[in-house]
Formats: structure tokens, sequence, C-alpha cells
């Protein structure tokens, strides 16, 4: 279907700049009716081979070929991009259409197709994506999810024989992710439409049959999903993440000496399966339970590469620290964030009220890690905007900081002190060079300029951006420009740290290291509050999460509380954190087994320890009391010993 | 979180207007807009506003939007009022220091605001409210196309004017959230002399300008991804044919254009 023959591409070599290597000698088959993932960092390539696949670039080097068609050829070039549709990752830049069926008739059109085909194809593809209903709404009132469908619409109206995806789920909520995964998977199995895929979400990349991992403009690994993710190192070093199932099966057949099958451990119940197998090889074998024990401890600090846990369990041993914050609102922490019988409803364009918000109330203590939580529309965006008062609020509704943000003035003063980070804050960049940039808003405080040239070098130190001060904001790649941008509002060196969805759209290793970063601010006594859909990670970090429903406040607890029960998450749409998941198939096993952990490594030694003291209860002579509690010890000592590291690291 | 500016979005509906030819709807707007500028006595202002209620009528338009339409002009209305009020001689009502308010000045501030309102409400309705920005833009290319004989490019600039149209939502929603992030950072856009607004505003047009090339830019890109090619004949979906209701109408906004032009 499509194939690469040793295809190199440069960009800026045509137009006098500075040429960029960013594909270099790639050859691969991509066989027809197959769904590929190609995955690897930010800036890896991707997104080049995507556009050299039908043509919007040409190869400087080597030729691509779909079904036999050269692309470099101006002839076939229409045939080329009708067979082979793409779907982009900003659902707003993509739809051309002023309405829904317009947006889908605008292929068609363009292939010359006859009025009455056009219409049958375009009632025919939006039937098929669900969004027929729709066909003379304007494409700005449609939700991501839905944009996103259309698009995938627009291209079936065209019959392709291909859809490319680039990274066109980054921008969804995991809900309106699922559904986009749903259709193209229907689309594959249904009619055979191959599928290529660029994505950054692994619980996506096990979908495909084939993946390519691309570093660097090469291919750096490639294979069926299940042997590549056994190569979880690799995968690691690559900034890819290896989905959770998997990691704990590898950490626990590594411990029980047990030896396994790729694809035995590839889908989540495989993973259990073997698990549950080896766990009751070393409750059954003393020999190995001495092994597990030293596997559990000293195997963590040989694993360089285990960066996907650390920030996880940084927050695991800052989560232990503060335990008397995290006990919930009643917490003896000084409350810096006080929210009572909030509402606020807004008016549609159709002049529908709607309710934002319905009588919230919450408290944020000082130095906690705040999680909110929630479905797309259920108030979250709207809550924090209330706590810098970009929204401003009715009398005694929010306080921060002991004072009324009713009042404007008030207001002005606060904003010093919280410090708002919107989605996307990359956007928001505007001056000449990234430190003017940054000194923004420590500007605005009316500070003296060596006050100011201060707090831009600390926090652009804090995110790792010192190298490029003194570079234009719009010449960094997207990772570094969310830095620049994140710095920008560090800068003004606020008490309360608000960000929404601050890793959206970053590779697996870049979310683990700004939130990396992001924590070691509360270590300052910093409060942070984590706008996000993601659960594991927020999990992970907060000390207390917050969940938002239809602009209620449906879930106030500890993470353990929050994931408890999993009819709660579904009935505010959201997802059991996997490793979560994962141990609570063992708990008819092991009826003390403490689920309450958020990472890979954790879940293994807590199954580890569990396997432990089942065998001790089973044989009570056999096992020493004091291995099972040093091992114990182990763990938390090891939880600290990451993070300090990362936070050395410069 | 949605706009709440009406600019550019239309309220789907299946009334008699909004069936109307957008052809039809466009030329019936500009005439309507010529009467309203050119009236000069009650009586044909009386025509005029029967229709325009008749109009709100007929589109089944709910009249609070309508309302919000006009109300970014409220100031321009306002102003044109106050104009006339203090300028024209007259019969004096009431002397304020050298201000005078006179009776002609009252009833001629009305007839401004009036005109101005039916003015407004009349263009909305009939190119926002009940048209959708691609039916304007179809209208105006076919309204053009006579121009192509002196090698205008009419399709392209059609197309142009229909992408413009469906991005204004999304520009509007994407400047309101650069200036929430700016004003997070500490930027005050209310306060301050004009210098410091002026600057001010920098820190939202640089961010929406560059914003605006990269979607301008990735657009291009889908657009070509999706097999369009400048220059090449494209199907024309929305192949319009007036029917009986469009010549009625436009007979009649011709028959109110007259009878405001020559005074009945």
């Amino acid at each position: 279907m499509i194939q690469f023959k040793d295809v190199s591409f440069t960009y800026g070599a045509y137009e006098g700049q500075l040429p960029v290597p960013a594909v270099d000698h790639v050859s691969f088959h991509i066989r027809k009716g197959s769904h590929v993932a190609l995955l690897g960092r930010n800036g890896s390539g991707k997104s080049t081979i995507a556009r050299l696949m039908n043509g919007l670039l040409l190869p400087d080097e080597g030729e691509v070929f779909v079904s036999g068609m050269n692309t470099a050829d101006a002839h076939d070039i229409v045939e080329i991009r009708r067979r082979c549709g793409m779907v982009f990752q900003n659902p707003d830049n993509q739809l051309i259409g002023a309405t829904v069926g317009d947006d889908a008739a605008f292929g068609p059109c363009n292939l010359g197709l006859p009025v009455g085909e056009v219409k049958s194809r375009v009632e025919e593809s939006l039937k098929r994506a669900g969004l027929y209903e729709m066909r003379d709404r304007a494409p700005s009132d449609l939700s991501g999810g839905q944009k996103q469908k259309l698009a995938i619409a627009s291209i079936l109206a065209m019959k392709p024989d291909c859809i490319i995806l680039d990274e066109a789920t980054s921008m969804l909520d995991p809900v309106a992710r699922r559904e986009v995964m749903a259709l193209i998977l229907e689309l594959k199995n249904k009619h055979g439409i191959s599928i290529v895929q660029i994505t950054h979400h692994m619980e996506e990349a096990v979908l495909a049959d084939y993946i390519y991992v691309i570093s660097d403009g090469r291919v750096a690994l490639h294979g069926t999903p299940a042997d590549v993710f056994d190569q979880a190192d690799r995968v690691r070093a690559e900034g890819l993440a290896v989905p959770t199932h998997i990691e704990i099966a590898h950490r626990i057949a590594k411990a029980a000496g047990a030896a396994y099958h790729p694809d035995e451990i590839f889908t989540f119940e495989g993973a259990v399966a073997f698990t549950r197998h080896a766990l009751r090889f070393i409750e059954d074998d003393q020999g190995a339970m001495g092994r597990a024990a030293a596997l559990s401890s000293a195997g963590e600090k040989s694993e360089d590469s285990c960066h996907v846990s650390l920030s996880g369990q940084g927050a695991g041993c800052l989560r232990e620290e503060k335990t008397d914050c995290s006990a919930g609102p009643a917490a003896h922490c000084e409350p810096v964030i006080e929210v009572e019988n909030l509402s606020y409803t807004y008016d549609t364009h159709t002049g529908e009220p709607v309710a934002a918000l319905t009588d919230v109330s919450l408290t944020v203590g000082r130095g906690e890690i705040l999680g909110i939580v929630g479905h797309t529309g259920s108030g979250k965006s709207t809550l924090i905007q209330h706590m810098n008062g970009i929204i401003p609020s009715k009398k005694n509704t929010v306080r921060v900081l002991g004072r009324d943000l009713s009042e404007r003035r008030t207001v002005r003063d606060i904003r010093r002190h919280v410090g708002l980070l919107f989605q996307y804050p990359e956007d928001q960049l505007f001056e000449e060079t990234v430190a003017l940039d940054i000194a923004f808003a420590p500007k605005q405080l009316e500070r003296n300029p060596e006050e100011v040239e201060k707090a831009v070098l600390r926090a652009a130190r804090r995110l790792g951006v010192e190298s490029v001060l003194q570079r234009s904001p719009f010449e960094l790649s997207g990772g570094q420009r969310r830095r620049v941008a994140i710095a920008g509002v560090l800068a003004a060196e606020p008490d309360i740290i608000i960000l929404d969805e601050p890793a959206a759209g970053l590779d697996p290793a870049g979310q683990d290291e700004l939130f990396a970063d992001l924590l070691t601010l509360t270590s300052e006594g910093a409060t942070l509050l984590i706008v996000s859909h993601d659960m594991e990670t927020m999990a992970r970090l907060c000390h207390r999460m917050i969940v938002m429903k239809d602009g209620r406040v449906a879930g106030d607890g500890s993470p353990n509380e929050i994931t408890a029960s999993a009819e709660f998450l579904e009935s505010v749409s959201l997802s059991m954190p996997p490793s979560k998941s994962f141990l609570n198939c063992f708990t008819d096993r092991y009826p003390a087994l403490d689920t309450s952990c958020f990472t890979a490594a954790d879940a293994a030694v807590k199954l580890l320890l569990a396997a432990g003291g089942a065998a001790k209860a089973d044989e009570p002579p056999a096992a020493p009391p004091g291995e099972v509690s040093n091992g114990k010890d182990k763990t938390h000592a090891r939880a600290e010993f990451p993070l300090n590291r990362r936070t050395r690291q410069p | 979180m949605r706009s709440r500016s009406m600019l550019g979005r239309s309220v789907p509906g299946t009334s008699l207007i909004h069936r109307l030819d957008a052809r039809v709807k466009f030329l019936g707007a500009v005439l309507l807009m010529g009467a309203a500028l050119m009236v000069r006595d009650v009586r044909a202002l009386g025509v005029l506003a029967l229709w325009t209620v008749a109009v709100i009528i007929i589109s089944r338009i709910r009249v609070i939007l309508i309302l919000r339409s006009i109300r970014p002009l409220l100031f321009v209305i306002l102003f044109a009022v106050l104009v006339h009020v203090l300028t024209a001689e007259g019969r004096v009502l009431l002397q304020l220091g050298s201000f005078r308010i006179t009776e002609e000045g009252l009833i001629s501030g009305g007839l401004s605001a009036l005109r101005l309102a039916f003015m407004v409400i009349n263009t909305t309705i009939f190119l926002t409210l009940t048209t959708t920005p691609l039916d304007i833009a179809d209208a105006l290319e076919s309204l053009l196309s006579p121009l192509r004989f002196l090698k205008f490019p009419v399709h392209e600039f059609a197309m142009m004017m229909s992408i413009a149209l469906r991005f204004v939502p999304t520009l509007l929603d994407e400047s309101t959230k650069i200036m929430k992030a700016q004003s997070s950072r500490g930027a005050d856009y209310d306060t301050g002399g004009i210098l410091h607004r002026i600057r001010g505003l920098v820190s939202i047009l640089v961010p929406l300008f560059v914003s605006s090339f990269r979607r301008a830019d990735d657009l291009a890109i889908a657009m070509e991804a999706r097999c369009y090619q400048s220059g090449a004949s494209r199907t024309k979906l929305h192949i319009a044919k007036l029917c009986a209701r469009d010549i009625v109408f436009i007979i009649l906004v011709i028959a109110l254009f007259l009878m405001v032009l020559f005074g009945i």
C-alpha cells in the first residue's frame, strides 16, 4: 500500500535556511488493511514521515510509492491524496466547510464528482461517523471529539484506502479519544481501510498490528506491539512508556525468575494471569521468595532508564511526608483558597443560559498538591478561572489567602500570588526574546530591573530553558515553548500555581520531566493545583483530588479514596488508573493487599510483598518476620531516591 | 468557553426568510440599507418599521438575539442621537448653559436612531442570522461571476471569504483566551493611559497573529491533503435557483426602496 524506499528529507534545503534533517534513509512497507503506529518523541520526524506518505512533502532522496504510484509524479498526486486521507492534530485548523455537511463535501467537490454523488457520499460518511443529525451545524459548535470525527468523515467521503492520523487524538479528552479510536477500528475492521497512526498514547499504540519507533528521523525499533514493548528499556530510552500491565508483569517475572512469551503478557488479562502464576511460584518456593525480596529492593537502583515512574515515586514520598494535608478539606493546613457555594451561569450564542458551576465548595490547604479531574465541560476550567478573578465572583464565594475576590482591587493584588496557566500556554508568548517574555509578569509587578532579571533567571533555570533566553520564542520547539510559557507564569513567584493540562501533547518522557520539575515547587512551600484528564498521573502526583461532574463537586478525597470504586469513576466518565485496576485483580488472592499505588514499580513491589506475606502465613517458620518489614523500609527509602536524583540533574 | 459575540454566527431554522436565496437576501439587504439611510418622512419610516417587525416575526428568531446583535452598535446610535439633539436649530425645549435641546433636534435624533436600528436589524437578520457564511460566499461568487471576464479570480475570492467567515468564531475564542492568559500574568487592559493600553494590545495581537498564521498554514496543508487545487474545477454543490418567493421578496424590497426614494 505505502512503500518508502531509502527516503531522506531535510527541511529548509530549498529556502536557503539552515538545513534541518528530519528523515534519514527510511525504508518500510505498510501493507493494505493493516494498522500501523508510528511512535517517537516530539520532533523525532514522525509527522514528516506522515506528510511524505501523501505527497504533502516530497523526498529529497529515495522514493515513496502509494499503491504503486510515485508521490513525486505530479500527475498522480490527486489520486494519491484521495487514497491516503489525513487527519491532523488540531481539530480547529483542518475543517474547511462552514457547516458539517459542507466540510464533508469539500473533498468530493475537489474531485469534481457529480452533485448527486457528492450528496450521497456526504450522507453516507456522516452517518457512519454519527454526525448526520448535525449536518447543518457550524464546525465551531462541535466538541473536539466531534470535530475529529468530522475530519475522518470528510476523508471517508473521498473513499480512501488509508487514513493517516497525525496525533489526531492528542488534543482530546480520554472519552473523546476512545470514541475516535472506536470509529477508526470500525473502519479498519469493517471496511478494510489501512490505518497509519502517529500517537503518544500507548493505549492506542497497543491496538496497532505493527509499531515503528522513530528516533532522529530513523526507524529505531519496529515489530508487533508485543515484541516492541517487551524491549522495555529501549522503549523508555526513546522517551516512550510501556503499558502498565506489561511493566508490572516484567518486574514480577524478573523477581520470580519466571520465563514468559511477550504475547502472553501483552493483554491486560494475560498479564494478570501470568502474574498470578508467577506469584504462586514465589509463595511456594522459599528460594524464589528471597530472590524476590532482593530484586524488589535492588532492581530499582540498577534500572537507569526507569524515568517513567520517577515522578510518581517522588510524589509518593511527598505524599507520605504531608499526610496531614491529604486528609481532606478538614485538614489542619492553613487554607489558601476557600470556595463556598459558588455558582456560575453564562449565555450561549443562542441565548440559552448554561450553568457552568452549581454550588461548588472546596478548600485548598497551603503546600497541597490538589488535582482537579473531570470530563470535558464539567466546569474545571470555569472553576480555576474564578481562583484568580479572571471570572468575577459574587461576594463571599471565593476567598484566596483570606481575601474576598469579589472586589476588583483585591483581584489585582491577588493575581501576583496566584499564577494561572491555561491549556496550550505556548500560544500566549509574544515578546522578541524568551527572556523578555518570561519578564512580562514580574515587570507588571513594578519590581526593579535587577529583581526582574533574577526572577527570570530563577524561573528559566527551574524549567531548564536558560540556554535559550536570548532566542525568539517562536523559533523553539513545541515542548520548549511550553516550558518558556510556564516559566513566564512562575517568574512572578506566585504562592499558588494553577495549571490546566500542563503536559497535554507532550511525549511520555517529556510529561514526566515536566511534572518532576513542577513538583520541586512544592518543596519550597508553593501550593499546586493541577487540572487534568489523566487519572494515572494525577493519582500519582496529588495529595488530594477533586472530581467535577456537570458543574458540581462529585468527589473530594485522597487519590486512593477517589479511585476506590470503579462504578463511581465510570459515573463521572473517568478511568481507573491501570496500576490500581491491575492490583484490584489480586485482592481475592491477597485480601490484605495495599492497592493504593499508581505506578507499575510500586504495584510490583506491593504484589511481591503480598505474596511474601501469604507464604509466611502458610508456613510461619519459613520466613523470618524481620525480612518483610525490612523489605518495606527499603520500599520507602527507594521511593525517595529517584526524586533526589532528578532534582540534582541540571 | 463559547464567545458571546454574534459576529458571523447564523441561527439554524426553516422560516421563509431562512429559505430565501442568499443572493436575493444580499441584494435586498443592500437596498434596505439604502432605503433606511435615505428615509426622510415619518410615514415612510412607519412603513419601514412595519416591514422590520414583519421580518422579525416571519424569521422566528428570538428578539433577544436580535437585540444582542444591536448591542455593539448601541454606542454609535447614541452618539448619532446626541449629535442631532445638540446641534439642531428650532424650538427650544430646554436650555442648559450653551446647550439647547430643541424639538426638531429630538425628532431628527429619534429618526436617526430608528434609521440605524432598522439598518442593523435588517442586515443582521438577512445576512447573519438566517444565512450561513457559506451561503453568503456562494451568493457573492454568483453575483460577482460576471467579473470572471475581467480575469478576476471569483472562485478563489469566494473560498477566501467563506474561510475567513468560518474562522471568525475560532479567532474570537482565541483572543478571549489570550486576553485571559495575559491578565493572569498581570496585564491590565482596563486602566492606565492610552499608551499603556496600546502597549497592552501588543500582548494580545502578537500571539493572535502568530497563531492565525499557524492556523492558515495548517489549513492550507489540510486543504491540500483533501485534494484542493487552486484553479482546478470543482463540483458546485449549492446550485441555487430562484423560485417564486425569491422574486416576490425582491419585488417587495424594490417597491419599498422606490417608495422611500420618491417619497411615495
